[in-house]
């Protein structure tokens, strides 16, 4: 049976990570996975929880509302999204007073929280919706030889006692399916280390750098390229890679691949198909088209 | 006719500013069978106790209502009052007016006509109150003690110097329990083997001491006085009589250095014929049935190399497991605790790298008996460190692991640092990451300071993160007294790990009928006034299984409970509360729902008579079978429905 969610694409995905984009609509249908295109979603506002924690919620609250008058559950490939909608959730459903006055808020437009809805994450899609056994069993092209390690990145793991796709210590859900489409992840010990993307707006230099010295020890350890699951993380381990190099003062070459575009890879689907040539690293030097 | 008197308490102003007192006793004095009602300052006072008896002489009473405090506080006072008065003790009612009544309301005319129900209510009970009469039980002079750790030994040390016979079972072959594993101790820096060793060879020889070690509790039945318990001596497939302990056995083992010491912690390596360390008592040899091929596979090459070592013929393969009675009147449980397992704190990289150890596993290299015969080296090259660093609280004050402090944590790393300064001197780099630093005992801020100029860095925070790198391990740790972010280079890591109740802690608490705390440890009956005693009469508690605690701690608790012990031992007969169940037989059916309930087993069934039995010395009072009851033939004596219900009809 389909499994049926809306897909909330978030504000990074449909301006400038395409390839996330391209690679989840090419890959989780074949996994029985129905998405749903729904109107009128908007900003998780995650982004501005710093300057007005009202007006995040709200946005948060608008969303998932918009789902729940469609009756559906919701699937997030933002990490950043997805902690906002979380968070929201949990707020929502433990202060019935501030449930009561977001709902207020959203009466302008006909919306209401009512419901708990079920929100996922790719990691948890894949690993615990779908199943790893699932997965295996449609992997056309195992990914032998591919020695990669995973970025889980901060907001998909943190904080825990909201519940988080995985966990905050030792996650290996990634790992996981990872193996199951053939390829060997690596451990190293900068794992949960973060991307530096949420410094970006105020101190970039600050950002670069976090992004710069996780992939110089990713480098220097040897390991063959990164795998993320995060518009945000993936925009600064790739798209901001050469400046990131320019910022710890060092040549970085590290193919930098989201999970759906390996799973891709690993179902057979061509590389056009699923935006590896949008990808600003090397991704070239994982030799995914010699997988057979 | 009845002859009651009545009591009221001013409890100094306790009661009396929010209850007209003076009111109070008048009214009372004009109660159904009241002959008399006084009132004074304190009765609970000697002046009050003989106002008491006095009035009790002079009017010839034959029942008593104080209207007073709880009588959690003092019924048991004014039950002996009653008693020298000449009053059955059994005929003393409470009336609480000051918990339930002048603390709890502020106006006191409401408050003045609530006490006067109270006691209304109250005397109608003592209208009908029976004389009880305690019945006695024989003291068996023996006395039980469980765990053969320092408490232990502490406890049956001073239980066979007071002349009572000791049975102390020890579940590990040797006993000596954590301590027996440390190097020196904390604050005065005396070795831990050289004050332990000569108790646990004072076990060994004492004449009152029956020392069964290899041995769990199997049951446990009977009641304070006399208890029977069943224990389950483990094979050792040595015969301890022949055994002298030379070795040739474990030298012989074709599995010699090729299995984990437990004693040392997984850092040293024995045999499957073997001794847990050379000052085991008692100091006989064990095979280990789980790994020992002859044992597991039925074959060891062509013959067992022990078997063929041994010149005493010890070594007896077909040895069982036996089964052995013991009847005690007392019981000292001393379990200890277990360490927590690091890999549950799993940023600390326990599991990902062998050059993070414990504090325990340090102490089994520091010592000079240890693996490495006392020399300092990084597990995962054999060389020395250049820089250590210890990461205090892990797993304790941790809302996620165990909340509560461990206690020793601290001191146990300053004491390893004092030593590790005095081994590998000036060269080595020692960082300690601490949340508080609690130095709380005599000597131990003393020790602190000293400590403190022994040029370590002391950092205030949890890390957040131990990476194991390539030669090297590294640490991410935000200080708050400066308010920075460090990243600590070092080579080894100690861990601190919390102190948690044994594995099987609530297992074996269901065994003794004990209760657990919300963490898990033993509870005491009470926390400051009754600290060894635990809800079962006649089981006392010491050690680390009540709580996390220093050695210094834990034998002064070890010497308490042997002499609560020895109250009870040391006479010849118990007597017993009488305000216990009972069983009307011309009602009750013998459907046995009583039997079922009753959670300290003190109700059987008589088939013969086909009805239920209370056994008196097992009875708490708990009521519990008298609400199941369906034929109302359990009868809890002096709390009868007739006497409840008459309180409740005056009380309307």
């Amino acid at each position: 049976m389909n499994k049926k969610y809306a897909l909330f694409p978030g504000c990074l995905m449909p301006t400038e990570q395409y390839a996330y984009e391209l690679s989840i609509r090419e890959t989780l249908p074949l996994l029985g996975v129905e998405l749903v295109n729904v109107e009128g979603f908007s900003c998780c506002g995650e982004p501005m929880k710093s300057v007005n924690q009202l007006l995040t919620l709200y946005l948060s609250a608008r969303n998932l509302a918009i789902a729940e008058k469609h009756h559906l559950d919701i699937f997030v490939p933002c990490a950043m999204c997805h902690l906002a909608l979380t968070e929201c959730q949990h707020v929502l459903e433990k202060n019935p007073a501030m449930k009561e006055r977001i709902n207020g808020m959203l009466a302008a437009e006909d919306l209401t929280y009512t419901e708990k809805r079920h929100i996922v994450h790719t990691v948890d899609l894949l690993y615990d919706e779908i199943g790893v056994q699932k997965i295996k069993e449609h992997v056309k092209k195992p990914l032998q030889g591919v020695k990669i390690a995973a970025h889980y990145g901060c907001h998909l793991l943190r904080p825990s006692e909201i519940g988080r796709p995985d966990d905050p210590e030792n996650p290996q859900k990634i790992e996981t399916i990872l193996k199951a489409l053939g390829a060997e992840p690596v451990n190293y010990p900068q794992k949960l280390d973060c991307c530096g993307a949420p410094l970006l707006a105020n101190l970039p230099e600050s950002a670069l750098t976090k992004t710069g010295q996780k992939l110089q020890a990713i480098q220097e350890q040897g390991i063959q390229g990164l795998v993320d699951v995060c518009p945000w993380c993936h925009k600064m381990f790739d798209s901001r890679q050469a400046k990131a190099g320019e910022t710890v003062a060092a040549k970085l070459e590290v193919p930098v691949i989201y999970l759906t575009q390996l799973l891709g890879v690993a179902l057979g689907i061509s590389s056009e198909k699923l935006g590896l040539e949008l990808n600003l690293s090397p991704v070239e030097k994982l030799q995914l088209e010699a997988v057979k | 006719m009845r002859r009651i008197g009545v009591f009221v308490c001013h409890c100094g102003i306790n009661i009396a500013q929010n209850v007209d007192v003076k009111a109070l006793t008048e009214y009372a004095s004009h109660l159904n069978g009241v002959i008399v009602a006084k009132e004074y300052k304190y009765m609970c006072s000697d002046v009050g106790a003989t106002l008491i008896k006095d009035t009790i002489k002079e009017f010839k009473l034959d029942g008593v209502v104080i209207a007073s405090c709880s009588p959690r506080m003092h019924e048991h006072t004014f039950r002996r009052v009653a008693n020298d008065g000449g009053v059955n003790p059994y005929r003393v009612e409470i009336s609480n007016i000051r918990e339930q009544c002048s603390w709890a309301h502020s106006n006191k005319e409401q408050a003045t006509e609530k006490a006067k129900y109270l006691v209304r209510s109250a005397v109608s009970k003592a209208l009908s109150l029976e004389p009880l009469k305690p019945s006695t039980l024989k003291v068996i002079p023996e006395a039980l003690v469980i765990g053969g750790g320092i408490a232990g030994i502490q406890t049956s040390l001073d239980l066979a110097n007071d002349g009572f016979k000791v049975h102390l079972v020890e579940r590990d072959p040797s006993i000596g329990g954590h301590m027996a594993q440390l190097d020196k101790t904390f604050p005065t820096l005396d070795c831990s083997s050289c004050i332990l060793t000569p108790k646990m060879m004072e076990v060994a020889n004492h004449e009152n001491i029956e020392l069964l070690s290899y041995a769990e509790i199997a049951s446990i039945e009977g009641s304070i006085g006399n208890y029977t318990v069943k224990i389950r001596k483990k094979p050792r497939y040595v015969d301890v009589d022949k055994c002298t302990g030379c070795g040739d056995c474990a030298t012989a083992c074709r599995l010699k250095d090729r299995l984990v010491s437990e004693f040392n912690q997984g850092m040293g390596k024995r045999g499957a014929a073997y001794m847990p360390f050379p000052q085991a008592v008692p100091l006989k040899y064990v095979i280990d049935d789980k790994k020992c091929l002859f044992l597991t596979k039925g074959k060891c090459g062509d013959e067992p190399l022990c078997k063929k070592a041994c010149a005493q013929n010890a070594i007896t393969f077909d040895q069982k497991e036996e089964i052995i009675e013991r009847k005690v009147g007392a019981i000292v449980v001393a379990t200890g605790y277990d360490v927590m397992d690091p890999t549950l704190v799993y940023e600390y990289g326990y599991d990902q790298s062998p050059d993070v150890i414990t504090t325990l596993e340090l102490e089994r290299l520091i010592s000079s008996s240890g693996p490495t015969k006392g020399e300092i080296l990084r597990p995962s090259d054999q060389q020395k460190p250049k820089s250590v660093t210890f990461i205090l609280c892990v797993g304790s004050r941790d809302e996620t692991q165990c909340t509560w402090c461990c206690r020793i944590g601290c001191m146990t790393a300053l004491k390893q640092v004092y030593l590790l300064r005095e081994k590998l001197g000036e060269d080595v780099e020692i960082n300690v990451c601490y949340n508080d630093l609690r130095s709380f005992g005599k000597g131990y801020e003393e020790f602190y300071r000293k400590v403190r100029g022994l040029h370590s860095n002391m950092f205030r925070g949890r890390p957040s993160e131990v990476r194991p790198m390539t030669d090297h391990l590294k640490i991410d740790i935000f200080d708050t007294t400066t308010s920075k972010l460090f990243e600590i280079k070092t080579d080894m890591v100690v861990l601190v790990p919390a102190m948690m109740p044994r594995l099987d802690a609530t297992e074996f608490a269901r065994l003794l009928h004990l209760t657990l705390s919300g963490d898990g440890f033993f509870l005491e009956a009470h926390p400051k006034l009754r600290p060894v005693d635990t809800f079962v009469n006649g089981i006392f508690i010491a050690g680390c299984c009540q709580a996390p605690k220093d050695i210094q701690d834990t034998v002064s608790q070890a010497s308490a409970a042997a002499s609560r012990a020895a109250t009870i031992l040391s006479q010849d007969e118990l007597e017993i509360d009488p305000l216990i169940a009972m069983v009307d037989e011309d009602i009750c059916t013998g459907c046995g729902i009583c039997v079922e309930v009753c959670p300290y087993e003190a109700r059987t069934l008589n088939e013969r008579k086909r009805i239920a039995e209370v056994n008196d010395a097992l009875c708490a009072g708990c009521g519990g079978c008298i609400a199941a009851c369906p034929s109302n033939a359990s009868i809890h004596k002096n709390f009868t429905k007739k006497q409840l219900l008459n309180m409740v009809d005056d009380i309307m």
